[in-house]
């Protein structure tokens, strides 16, 4: 994993991991790599900040899927019509 | 978990089913040496639109399977076949390799004049370019012990010139396009003197290349037949380790793994793969004859308009590509190097090649697969009539799903790739948003050209 190139732009909010250097946009996206890259070598309030990013993400994910689901009825429902008129 | 996993497969399961009714009752296209298509029962523009709407839809399909440990199983499950150091095999793959380069030299330059009856045309158009092409994604690839021209490298001494590094897969991609232009403008396949003088000019600058430069080099780096069938290889069921050995694994799986391409000249090669399946069906549709008569008629030479044509292409399918993957870093926020973006992503690419190459090919192979075993049983008959396989009906309806089939591949496939290489899962979603857009495009390209009447190149 440590062979990456990166490309951060220069104002841009950058947090990089401790372990290897890769620089992530967010914070909670740096706690979630290193939970999922470093488990090993995580401190108690690494580990913390994992469950938290990671549970924070699942709420978020919740959201996603509905709209998601929302998407599917949609395309489904306007093939269905289209056909039902062609 | 389970219970939205096992609707999300129903659900799966019936949209795919929905889209194979669709296609089997409107469109037969698809078989091409068969002739005598029939035209969709319904407009063009609504079965394009559901192909689409299949493979978006099969995107957020794909978006509900979020748990990294099944995904993970999904993608390492395989189980070892044989080991490395079996000969056998080894040594008969190379003696047919040898053997059916010869057939198509002998034959080629002696053999009946008749495209049909002519074993080294059915050989090489039927035999390997369809079917061994079908076998090496389906099954895996043989042509790395078959390729006639590795084995008679063997033998030949080696100067071992250094290998211009900065070049990487850059001859290939030029072999490649050069390769797809020879064979959609001359009658290859159909002159069978003029196709062994082509296998045989492409054998001696292969081993000669070979020679310079070590048989390793050459194969590895420049030769893009050997890239072609290794590149799909990777889609197969059936691998190979780093030790030789062989294993079996899911269709497609493999195509999620690190530095399976690595460089931008590789992921060039991988696009012009794609577009070339695309290419080779797009110019005998009447809409390009339709689109470029004006063009002819205004006085660009025709024997320039293809390769012309065949440029522009690749330069669009990349510049697409390369645009996608910027809006990737945008969208994943990520600050991954683009190039990291495009290398992991374009293997999935490999996919909706291979099932559009078997649209593509499938009904060519099947329809003429009797002919080539006449041929092979007396390479030198001259019969008045050929066998050949009447493809049903429903036939078309199997093109079409395979590249819907293609597609759903690179979804998933691509959907675990971006699970391995972005640590939030929403952001490892949204990176393929402008990859689903692509793949959007290029279905909706793939279907309209599988789905059109064949028509004779047109201007030459
Ligand atoms: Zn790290």
């Amino acid at each position: 994993m440590t062979d990456h190139d990166y490309d951060v732009p220069a104002d841009a909010p950058a947090y990089e991991c401790a372990y290897c250097d890769r620089p992530f946009a967010r914070e909670e996206w740096l706690a979630l790599h290193r939970g999922l890259d470093h488990p090993d070598e995580l401190d108690d309030d690494e580990v913390a900040a994992f469950r938290a990013a990671y549970a924070e993400e699942e709420e978020e994910l919740g959201t996603f899927r509905l709209q998601a689901l929302g998407a599917l009825v949609a395309i489904y429902f306007v093939l269905l019509m289209i056909y039902a008129l062609v | 978990m389970t219970a939205r996993r096992r609707r999300v497969t129903a659900a799966a399961v019936g949209s795919l089913c929905w889209l194979f009714a669709v296609g089997t009752a409107s469109a037969h296209g698809g078989s091409l040496a068969a002739g005598g298509r029939e035209s969709l029962t319904i407009p063009t523009w609504l079965f394009l639109s559901t192909g689409g709407a299949a493979v978006g839809a099969s995107f957020l399909l794909a978006s509900f399977v979020t748990d990294r440990s099944f995904v993970e199983r999904v993608h390492s499950w395989g189980t070892p076949l044989v080991d490395g150091g079996v000969r056998i095999p080894r040594l008969l793959g190379r003696t047919v390799g040898l053997l059916g380069l010869a057939a198509v030299l002998v034959v080629g330059f002696l053999g009946p004049t008749t495209p049909r009856t002519n074993l080294a045309i059915l050989l090489v158009w039927v035999g390997w370019w369809a079917g061994l092409a079908m076998t090496t994604y389906l099954v895996g690839n043989s042509w790395r012990v078959l390729n006639p021209l590795s084995t008679l490298a063997l033998v030949l001494p080696s100067l071992d010139r250094d290998y211009p590094e900065r070049l990487g897969a850059w001859p290939s991609v030029v072999g490649l396009l050069a390769l797809v232009w020879l064979e959609v403008v001359s009658p290859l396949a159909d002159d069978a003197r003029l196709l062994a003088t082509v296998v045989l000019g492409y054998s001696v600058l292969t081993l000669a290349g070979a020679v310079v430069f070590g048989r390793e080099t050459w194969f590895d780096d420049v030769d893009p037949v050997e890239r072609v069938f290794r590149y799909y290889g990777r889609v197969a069921p059936v691998g190979r380790r780093g030790d030789g050995s062989l294993h079996l694994r899911l269709p497609g799986i493999a195509l999620s793994e690190r530095r399976l391409v690595d460089g931008a000249d590789e992921v060039a090669f991988v696009v012009a793969l794609l577009w070339v399946t695309t290419y080779d069906g797009l110019v005998t549709t009447p809409g390009w004859r339709d689109l470029t008569t004006p063009l002819v008629d205004a006085g660009l030479p025709a024997h320039l308009l293809y390769p012309l044509a065949l440029l522009a292409g690749f330069a669009l399918f990349l510049g697409v590509y390369r645009l996608a993957v910027r809006a990737s870093t945008r969208t994943a926020e990520t600050y991954l190097a683009p190039d990291e973006l495009a290398e992991r992503f374009a293997p999935p690419l490999l996919a909706i090649a291979a099932g559009y190459h078997f649209a593509h090919y499938l009904g060519y192979f099947l329809f003429l697969a009797p002919a080539l075993g006449a041929a092979t049983l007396a390479p030198f008959a001259d019969p008045v009539s050929v066998p050949v396989y009447q493809l049903p009906g429903w036939f078309g309806g199997v093109a079409l799903a395979s590249v819907v089939v293609g597609h759903l591949l690179a979804i998933w496939v691509a959907h675990a790739a971006a699970f391995d290489l972005f640590p939030s899962r929403l952001q490892a979603i949204r990176s393929q948003y402008p990859f689903v857009a692509v793949m959007v495009f290029y279905t909706m390209t793939s279907l309209w050209v599988v789905s059109r009447p064949e028509v004779p190149l047109p201007h030459l």
